[in-house]
């Protein structure tokens, strides 16, 4: 097992090593330099940071700088926001992001093989039929459109009932995440149902199924031991990139319900090209996204003998 | 039991011992067309493909509107709102009505979508008076609204209002302002409904009448039908919704398409190379699945130099078959590799099949089933990708329309006029809905292995 | 059965099968896979079951143990009676007093038969706890002993082990373990050795004798393997297209055989046996097809000496003696071909 962690661990480091090179590499051959942006800079902040960052140099020099800083969990500053360390804004802004991604990823698991259960189990009869039919237009519906339509009923749902139940918008207290959270893990929950049911349906047919049935084994145990059991493990393997996705992705959600979370800065420092912001951001993305791979592949081997005892 | 005569012991004739075949043999496709037209949700959105397909391509002929003309008239207007405009004259510019009969804050004529003219009385202790507007009435809350004018002086005491006028309703409201200029809670409000106009020079230009037509001041005519209404700019709905299928079409069809090519000669390539070349291949399908999709996506509009504000179909398309390869090839890698291990291929070449022969009579029609299947799920992920991408800006941005950017428009507008988020949405749903269970169906239907148990 | 046959025990049979009719639904239409079958077997006798795949067996005993998911599946006529006391149409879940108590059943693939996120120990035990209210640590300790029971070595530690770190062969005894783990007066095999190989097949088949003398079980052995057939078999039904279509001790069927297509059976396997120098001859054609089944006997299509009213009407029971019956219009008075002359070739009175 422990094996089997540390050769994931290694792996996680060089694809992280990938993304950073890449992602440097990529910035860099982008015409014009980051500094070419008509922003006010004075020529002494224009020369510390030519400095800084060897803009000056050449490009391996820039990049072994850049590794080195790297190393060091050093991500520069700001660009645009000057005297504001990257490392500051994503340590104030990821726990917000990652409080939300974790309550949608758990809204969305829980929800998802719930439901993904309850379709197989009363296959083609209502619930099965009600279910899909909801998670049919969780998957069609955009998220935006799923945000701005939640915050609206939120809104009329506290007029009628005459004080604030939830908040509408903002951050700050548990209220405040469960709606955004709920919102952001819909679609991802849709898909986890869908899994979970063909899953689900798949395992119910399934040889051993039938033995523990000619077994004489009571319809709840079959369902908790065998069939629940084989039949989540298909889910898990997908919760690593979900977790990762919804974290990075909760963009949309954290703009409608005004939430201080990375991903809109992320996506402003896009836009206005904070180069030291999205090349931080964007490492830090990664290494969060192959650690979550990681964690997800050790469940999956603690649930699963095959996987830790073939390796 | 009946009797049996003598002639039942006979012996039997051969033909009677041949086996009838009962069912005709279906060939693979065959087989595979018949499960589909039998799952209804399947077929009824193969209809709605096609009948998007026409829309998009069809459509424009059918609807000849074009869909960067602006309606000024009809601006935000959902469908169904009476085009009615009656014939005014041209603007002429008005200085306060003399004599005007009644008191206090009043309209100077009737209020109509070329101009509002209002005169008032000063208001006790004013130094002054600002004009405002609001959609909704003031209330208890002295929500007066947007400040139009403001006059430092009690000399004037009328204005004329000719700002984006809509047919509808508006509150006016002019309040006192003290001696530092500053407003006051004194004011008086008025309720006014436009009534929607049009100049004859306006109606010829747009085509709207004809001279022959013979209109005079005071008839009133019917302005351009919206049957989807219009968006904030004027512009008909129905006419952006055909120009943007082509472009959220264009990316959602047209990039799964290719990347999926791609992903299909890699993978093929990969799994059918085997050893060495397959695991460097598939390692290095690995790092670009870890690149983070919206930097590159960025970066690419940046490499194109398209700035932002501009729209970048190109950059998008190249993103997404740069970067979203991998799922596909690994794919297809995974199924050649199980196609290679199976008997018949063993057998085909024990017969004296070549390579090629292989690859083209077995291999690929058993993978035509996956990277179908594959493709009709990954467009309705790359219409979501573009409606996103387009929503924060990254994507394409206006004027030219695409059905994300048009429902980003929309949101801003949701509560007071909806139509315009609606229509976007309603397609982009359907639309995805009817991807998504078209290749619900395609995987039913073309293998066993992989049907969904239903 | 019928007046005509005699039982050999004047006891009432341990499990009587009459008349079993199934059918399932496919989108291809309705497939009657199972058309009248009898079946008997007696306390601690092995009856084996033979035909060619498709032929209704593994649905017939799967019937009886109430495996057979019933919206695709319908019974639509017949009874099995299990000491006198009726099994069919028994809702599944009431289905668990017979189910792994007193019937045990083994499948034809162990490697798909067991749960792979279970150890192997906790399935054995688990029909203890269920039925037997075995505490978890008593059951496991039981289940090591079956194993042991089973001839697998080292079974303390292999019980802790799981299904992907097992052969075939000892996957297989691991199923045997676990499906007489509560002391079953049946043992069902469906093609137990199918999917093994040649050596490990006699291992596994001792095996079931030898806990068959412990116990006292019957084993309904299902196969189309005649060599197995020979070994086990106390009694043989030999089962065509959906009905029995011949019934009898083993040493009646083998040596008296009383149908053609038992006949077939014979002549398609390779022997040893120097003297006789004969090619193997595999019976032509293919089985019908079940969605529109012959009206007439099911083996019409293949059968060397059939007749106009095997087309036409199915063949009804006919007594040699003792409780040896065949399906076959051959036996009838007016049939032309005496059977004789086809079946007792090698007869051994």
């Amino acid at each position: 097992m422990l094996s089997y962690v540390l050769k994931r661990l290694a792996q996680g480091i060089l694809t992280v090593w990938f993304i950073a090179t890449a992602t440097f590499f990529a910035m860099h051959n982008v015409p014009g330099d980051p500094l070419t942006n008509d922003r006010a800079m004075t020529d002494t902040t224009r020369a510390n940071l030519e400095a800084k960052y060897g803009l000056d140099q050449p490009i391996t020099t820039q990049y072994l700088i850049f590794l080195r800083n790297l190393s060091r969990g050093d991500f520069g500053i700001s660009f645009v926001q000057e005297n504001r360390e990257v490392n500051d804004i994503i340590r104030e802004h990821f726990p917000v992001s990652a409080m939300l991604g974790v309550l949608a990823v758990i809204f969305a698991a829980t929800g998802g093989v719930l439901f993904g259960a309850l379709t197989a189990l009363y296959r083609n009869r209502f619930p099965d039929y009600l279910i899909m039919f909801l998670v049919i237009m969780g998957i069609s519906v955009p998220s935006f459109v799923v945000a701005a339509l939640s915050q609206l009923s939120l809104v009329t749902f506290n007029n009628l009932i005459g004080f604030t139940v939830l908040p509408v918008a903002g951050w700050g207290t548990i209220l405040h995440m469960l709606v955004p959270a709920l919102v952001l893990g819909l679609s991802t929950m849709a898909y986890l149902t869908r899994l979970m049911r063909s899953s689900m349906l798949e395992v119910t047919s399934s040889d051993y199924v039938r033995t523990a049935k000619s077994k004489g084994v009571p319809a709840t145990r079959i369902f908790t031991r065998h069939q629940l059991r084989n039949a989540i493990l298909p889910v898990v393997t997908v919760l690593g990139p979900a977790i990762a996705a919804i974290t990075t992705g909760g963009f949309v959600v954290e703009l409608v319900f005004a939430i201080p979370g990375l991903g809109r800065y992320f996506v402003e420092a896009v836009q206005q090209l904070d180069y030291t912001v999205i090349m931080g951001t964007t490492v830090f993305y990664g290494a969060f996204l192959v650690f979550m791979v990681i964690i997800v592949d050790v469940v999956y081997g603690l649930i699963d003998p095959r996987v830790r005892l073939e390796t | 039991m009946s009797e049996l005569s003598a002639s039942s012991f006979a012996p039997i004739e051969a033909h009677q011992q041949t086996q009838v075949i009962s069912r005709p043999s279906l060939s693979y496709w065959q087989d595979a067309w018949i499960r589909l037209k039998a799952n209804k949700r399947a077929l009824v959105s193969l209809y709605i493909v096609i009948g998007l397909l026409l829309f998009t391509i069809a459509g424009p002929l059918v609807w000849q509107v074009d869909p960067a003309i602006q309606d000024i008239e009809q601006i935000s207007q959902p469908p169904g709102t009476d085009r009615g405009a009656t014939i005014v004259p041209d603007y002429e510019p008005w200085f306060g009505t003399q004599g005007l009969p009644g008191s206090g804050l009043r309209l100077a004529e009737p209020a109509n979508s070329q101009t509002v003219r209002m005169q008032w009385d000063a208001l006790p202790g004013a130094n002054g008076h600002r004009v405002y507007r609001n959609l909704f009435p003031v209330g208890s809350e002295l929500a007066y609204g947007i400040p139009l004018a403001e006059f430092l002086n009690n000399d004037t005491l009328y204005f004329e209002d000719r700002l984006d006028l809509q047919p509808g309703r508006f509150y006016y409201s002019v309040v006192a302002l003290d001696a530092r200029g500053q407003i006051t809670d004194q004011y008086q409000s008025l309720t006014v409904d436009l009534e929607r106009v049009t100049t004859l020079q306006e109606a010829l230009e747009r085509g709207l009448i004809d001279t022959a037509d013979n209109i005079q001041i005071g008839d009133e005519i019917e302005l351009a039908w919206h049957p989807l209404g219009t968006d904030y700019l004027g512009r008909d709905l129905l006419a952006r919704l055909m120009a943007g299928a082509r472009v959220s079409l264009f990316i959602g069809i047209g990039a799964p398409f290719l990347f999926v090519l791609f992903g299909v000669v890699y993978g093929s390539a990969a799994g059918f190379m085997g050893g060495r070349a397959d695991q460097l291949m598939m390692r290095f399908a690995d790092f670009v699945v870890a690149l983070p999709f919206l930097l590159f996506m960025i970066l690419f509009k940046i490499a194109f130099g398209i700035g932002p504000g501009e729209s970048g179909v190109f950059p998008m398309l190249v993103a997404m078959v740069v970067l979203l390869w991998p799922a596909t090839a690994r794919l297809v890698r995974g199924q050649i590799l199980q196609i290679r291990e199976q008997g018949y291929i063993s057998a085909s070449q024990l017969l004296g099949a070549n390579t090629s022969y292989l690859i083209m009579r077995h291999m690929i029609p058993n993978t035509l089933g996956v990277v179908l299947v594959t493709v009709t799920f990954a467009i309705p992920s790359a219409i979501f990708t573009e409606a996103f991408l387009s929503f924060i800006g990254m994507g394409v941005a206006p004027p030219t329309p695409s059905w994300g950017s048009m429902s980003n428009e929309g949101i801003k507008t949701m509560l007071t006029t909806p139509h315009e988020l609606f229509f976007p949405a309603l397609f982009i749903s359907f639309t995805v809905l009817a991807f998504n269970l078209l290749g619900d169906g395609l995987r039913d239907a073309l293998d066993a292995r992989m049907r969904n148990v239903e | 059965m019928s007046a005509d046959g005699k039982k050999l025990n004047a006891d009432a049979p341990l499990l009587e099968v009459e008349n079993l009719h199934v059918e399932f639904d496919t989108y291809g239409g309705t497939v009657e896979a199972v058309r009248g079958v009898d079946i008997t077997v007696e306390q601690g006798q092995t009856l084996a079951i033979v035909g060619e795949s498709g032929c209704g067996k593994s649905v017939t005993v799967q019937s009886i143990m109430g495996l057979i998911p019933m919206p695709p599946g319908r019974i639509t006529a017949g009874s099995a009676r299990l000491r006198g006391h009726e099994v069919l149409g028994r809702n599944r879940i009431d289905g668990k007093e017979i189910r792994g108590r007193e019937i045990g059943m083994i499948f034809q693939d162990p490697m798909t038969s067991l749960n792979p996120t279970m150890s192997i120990g906790a399935q054995i035990a688990e029909p203890l706890q269920v039925h037997r209210g075995y505490s978890a640590t008593d059951a496991f300790a039981e289940a090591v002993r079956l194993l042991e029971m089973s001839k697998i070595p080292e079974a303390a530690k292999r019980a802790r082990q799981y299904p992907f770190e097992f052969s075939g062969g000892m996957l297989q005894r691991a199923m045997i373990a676990m499906a007489i783990s509560c002391k079953p007066s049946i043992l069902i095999a469906d093609e137990p050795t199918t999917a093994l190989d040649v050596t490990i097949q006699a291992q596994i088949l001792d095996l079931m004798q030898a806990l068959q003398k412990e116990t006292g079980m019957a084993i309904i052995l299902i196969t189309h393997d005649l060599g197995v057939v020979a070994r086990m078999a106390d009694e043989v039904a030999v089962m065509y297209a959906g009905r029995v279509v011949e019934h009898g001790s083993a040493d009646d069927v083998f040596y008296r055989s009383a149908h053609p297509y038992t006949v077939g059976l014979k002549e398609a396997m390779p022997t040893n046996d120097p003297a006789l120098q004969h090619e193997l001859k595999p019976i032509e054609g293919s089985p019908p097809d079940l969605f529109a089944p012959p009206r007439g006997c099911g083996y019409c299509a293949r059968c060397p000496h059939a007749m106009q009213v095997c087309d036409v009407q199915p063949p009804s029971d006919h007594f040699l003696h003792d409780h040896h019956f065949s399906r076959c219009w051959l036996h009838h008075e007016q049939a032309p071909i005496k059977p004789e002359t086809i079946y007792f070739k090698d007869a051994k009175a």
